[in-house]
């Protein structure tokens, strides 16, 4: 069984394995499946795990994903691996994170810098099916799953004796290991702390303390429960990386983290937001999808999510093909994702009415959406641990305006989901913030590069000449960004903090998103699936438009038709039971085929 | 930061609305709104229900506010990207109403989060609906009707208000057609003719303030949820209670002659109670990020 996730050579191994997960998991909507929303609906109800289906997955080796294909596992690149954890996403949330992505956030940091012991017992205990979780230490404005941490102090004859507690922890009640940032002196340096890894049977019984579950109100079937630690004896060699290196190691490994919870968590949980609305607009009386504003908002989030998946993907293939260069462009993408994602859930209650209180399977899944998606972003505390890794970046930021900022694009290759795949090296994660192009940001730079290729193509027709007017725009505003940011700098003393600085950088991420949407857009193949709905002008054209309102931008009128056929686009999706992100993947379970068309 | 707290403005401003009704059992974790009737009040209250309760609601009429948008020096910073909206309007009560109600909105949340009003960006959801970019820690709700103005803030989740004069009287036979559920049309029906206008009234105003909540304002139909008018909380069209209590709401009387209701969610993911714009990047990350005398790239730094 442990086979069953291997693929033949020769076949694009990701998208195998991702529908591999996605049969296994089978229709979610069919009665009886045991896999299904009924079960997982009533798990969540019970605030269980759905425990049949995490044994499923552990059967066919999920833990495998997360370890390195060198220490016996099957992880390579990140982008890869957010496309196979996007069915688990789909159908739950908790059930991703429980039994999946958590386990990643803990074994990044012993694949950045753990030594080779440290690395192949991670990668054993994960392919043998065990469990190891994170403990984070205390950020500023600590939510419940940030607060507390514990401390460290030489113990006599050598090693730690560790101390400290925390209550909201997911999987401490049940883990076998934790990776945890441990404070190791005293104030706010760099050198605050340092990563331990904790393997529960290498340290004396009576010294871990698991605490209680305690009750969330998203994410109700995850193991939430609390860790405490008394004088809890820790080995020298459990030290990860070096004495002091904690900070340091989470600035590397969150960039993994955040990309990944973006590019599956998020993108998936939106995906099957929109789904439950498409289904509740063709089952209303009218029986067709609306035009009116139902359609707008359908074909409008449809957007939006191709627009944050672009975002996603292109952060994670960055992780994959330079991952020196991920610090910025990672937070960002969480930063844009779940402020597009956040609005889209309103917008999509809207569409759905009464269908949105529905406890059944058919759209008992939206609500625990609403509950679930919440918590997999962690709120302002999430929010202000990005601004702290972006504030430094606009200084960079000052320099994207200049003359020849056009020349210093990010490559293409970016911008190709599923394209060119390579190995994600975690020992090349930085914690210091740097641009490949010279002091110009190489993302925000590819959107002046495709607004000036788009000036050439306005001939095409209304449509591509409004999206070449519409780049402008966002160009313009690029330059704008530039010289505010140039500004800001200017004007205040260093290590000072303005408030604008997070306007500025709101702005950024949102700039970001726009970006990647026409590189993406613009690479896109013509020849693929859904006539090439992804190349052509329409997705990006509306996306980019509601990007443009969110900016205070004067955006006009989209030309007559635009939201219509994109909204006919994603019914043909829903139709021909396709997932609605950039890879358009076959979904299990019968397709939609009795839905009128537009 | 930028205002100081004193005893004689705390007598002045600090008034609270009088509960009316809570509409549900968790109705107290909603703060009564506070009146605020000029920017130099007192904001002791609005900060401390912020932090003990995490919500807080403030209001005044905006003819209260109206010395202030006439005699700043800086309208143009302090509405900021709204400047061009309020220099466009053409009828002088509509504008000054609509600068009064902004600047309500700055000093509310620049009192919450220890920054300078003009420091405050409000943007605008496709919705419409306002709230501050690039600062998460509070969502913001404004509501107006007459001469009334409120605006609340959450560290919880998000917020709405809705207000109405209190001696509205809605036409019943169309309300209970458009806007309510089976089960709410039933114990309307059964209320004493003289209850009927005040309850339907107090259930307008809280359908309002929960869709204003989730962004949506009247685009979610009225028909779809609904609140039970007796026994509180929030309701499926049949009447069924809705599980969960991440829902808060409130209606409160203010001036004597308005409604003014609150929707409150708490996302539950029980958020520090500080919100001050200048303690919310951790020191650990930036010292790590920026190491002294070792600033790369350009020269200039933030």
């Amino acid at each position: 069984m442990n086979q069953s996730l291997t693929v033949a050579a020769g076949t694009s191994a990701a998208v195998a394995r991702a529908r591999y997960v996605e049969e296994l998991l089978g229709d979610p909507f069919e009665p009886g499946n045991p896999h299904g929303q009924e079960a997982l609906l009533a798990a969540d109800e019970r605030r269980q795990v759905p425990a049949a289906t995490e044994e499923l997955l552990g059967a066919a080796g999920l833990g495998a994903e997360f370890v390195p294909r060198d220490l016996g596992g099957r992880l390579t690149g990140v982008e890869e691996l957010a496309q196979v954890l996007r069915p688990v996403f789909r159908r739950d949330v908790a059930l991703g994170f429980g039994a999946g992505m958590t386990a990643l956030f803990a074994a990044s940091v012993v694949w950045t810098a753990g030594d080779a012991r440290q690395r192949h017992a991670t990668a054993r205990r994960l392919l043998d099916g065990g469990r190891i979780t994170i403990l984070h230490r205390e950020f500023a404005h600590a939510n419940a799953i940030l607060r507390g941490e514990y401390t460290a102090r030489p113990a006599p004859g050598g090693g730690y004796l560790v101390d400290g507690r925390k209550e909201v922890v997911i999987n401490a009640d049940r883990a076998e290991a934790f990776v945890a940032y441990v404070r190791t002196a005293p104030g706010n340096g760099p050198d605050s702390h340092s990563a331990f890894l904790l393997e529960t049977d290498r340290l004396p019984s009576g010294a871990i303390h698991r605490l209680p579950r305690a009750r969330t109100q998203g994410m109700r079937g995850a193991h939430y429960a609390g860790l405490e630690l008394k004088d809890c004896p820790v080995p020298a060699n459990a030290l990860i990386g070096r004495f002091g290196e904690g900070v340091s190691l989470s600035l590397r490994t969150f960039q993994v983290s955040r990309a990944l919870v973006s590019g599956s968590a998020l993108v998936a949980g939106m995906d099957s937001a929109l789904r439950y609305a498409v289904r509740a607009a063709t089952e209303s009386p009218h029986g067709t999808v609306p035009r009116g504003r139902r359609g707008r908002v359908l074909a409008g989030v449809f957007a939006d999510l191709l627009a944050c998946d672009s975002l996603a993907v292109t952060g994670l293939r960055l992780l994959d093909l330079a991952p020196e260069h991920a610090l910025i462009p990672s937070a960002a993408v969480k930063y844009a994702v779940s402020a597009l994602l956040h609005e889209d859930l309103d917008e999509l209650a809207a569409v759905l009415g009464a269908r949105g209180y529905d406890r059944s399977p058919a759209y008992g899944g939206f609500q625990k959406l609403v509950r679930d998606l919440p918590m997999a972003g962690l709120g302002h505390a999430g929010t202000a641990d990005i601004q702290a890794v972006l504030v430094p970046h606009l200084r960079t930021l000052a320099h994207t305006g200049r003359r020849d900022a056009h020349t210093h694009e990010a490559p293409a290759g970016l911008f190709t989901p599923g394209g060119d795949r390579t190995t994600l090296d975690f020992r090349r994660l930085d914690a210091d913030p740097r641009d490949p192009q010279n002091g110009c940001d190489g993302l925000l730079t590819a959107l002046l590069g495709a607004a000036a290729r788009l000036d050439g193509q306005s001939s095409r027709g209304p449509r591509w000449a409004a999206l070449a007017d519409l780049a402008r725009s966002f160009a313009a505003e690029v330059r704008t960004l530039a010289e505010r940011c140039a500004a800001l700098s200017a004007r205040l003393e260093a290590s000072a903090l303005d408030p604008a600085a997070y306007v500025l950088l709101d702005r950024y991420c949102l700039l970001l998103a726009a970006a990647a949407s026409l590189a993406v857009r613009e690479n896109a193949d013509r020849g693929a699936p859904d006539s090439g709905l992804l190349a052509g002008p329409d997705w990006a054209l509306l996306a980019l438009s509601r990007i443009g309102r969110r900016l205070g931008l004067a955006v006009p009128e989209l030309p007559d038709g635009v939201s219509q056929d994109l909204a006919a686009g994603l019914l043909d999706r829903y139709r021909r039971g396709r997932s609605f992100d950039l890879y358009g993947m076959r979904l299990a379970g019968a397709a939609q085929g009795a839905v009128r068309s537009v | 930061m930028h205002q100081q707290d004193s005893e004689a403005s705390a007598k002045a401003g600090g008034r609270r609305g009088d509960a009316i009704a809570h509409a549900t059992a968790h109705g107290s974790a909603v703060a009564p709104p506070v009146h605020i009737p000029r920017p130099d009040s007192s904001w002791r209250q609005i900060r401390a229900d912020l932090r003990d309760r995490g919500t807080a609601v403030a209001y005044a009429t905006w003819t209260e506010w109206l010395p202030a948008v006439l005699t700043t020096t800086r309208l143009g910073p302090l509405l900021g990207r709204d400047f061009g909206r309020y220099a466009d309007t053409q009828d002088p009560v509509v504008r000054c109403r609509f600068a009064a109600s902004r600047l309500l909105i700055k000093y509310t949340v620049a009192a919450a989060l220890g920054i300078a009003p003009e420091d405050i960006d409000i943007a605008y959801r496709l919705s419409g609906r306002p709230y501050l970019r690039g600062l998460d820690q509070v969502d913001v709700a404004l509501t107006h009707t007459g001469e009334l103005m409120a605006v609340g803030i959450s560290r919880m989740g998000r917020i709405g208000l809705d207000a109405e004069r209190a001696d509205r009287r809605l036409d019943f036979a169309l309300v209970r057609s458009q806007m309510c559920t089976p089960a709410e049309a039933a114990e309307l029906d059964a209320l004493p003719e003289e209850q009927r206008a005040a309850c339907t009234l107090r259930l307008w105003t809280l359908k309002e303030a929960y869709t204003k909540a989730l962004g949506q304002g009247m685009r979610l139909a009225f028909t779809t949820f609904g609140f039970g008018l007796a026994a509180g909380g929030l309701r499926t069209p049949d009447g069924t209670e809705v599980p969960g209590d991440d829902w808060a709401f409130a209606t409160h009387s203010v001036l004597g002659r308005y409604l003014l209701s609150a929707a409150c969610h708490d996302a539950g993911l029980d958020p520090d109670g500080d919100t001050s714009v200048g303690t919310m990047l951790d020191q650990g990350l930036l010292t790590a990020l920026a190491p002294p005398g070792q600033q790369r790239g350009p020269a200039v730094d933030i």
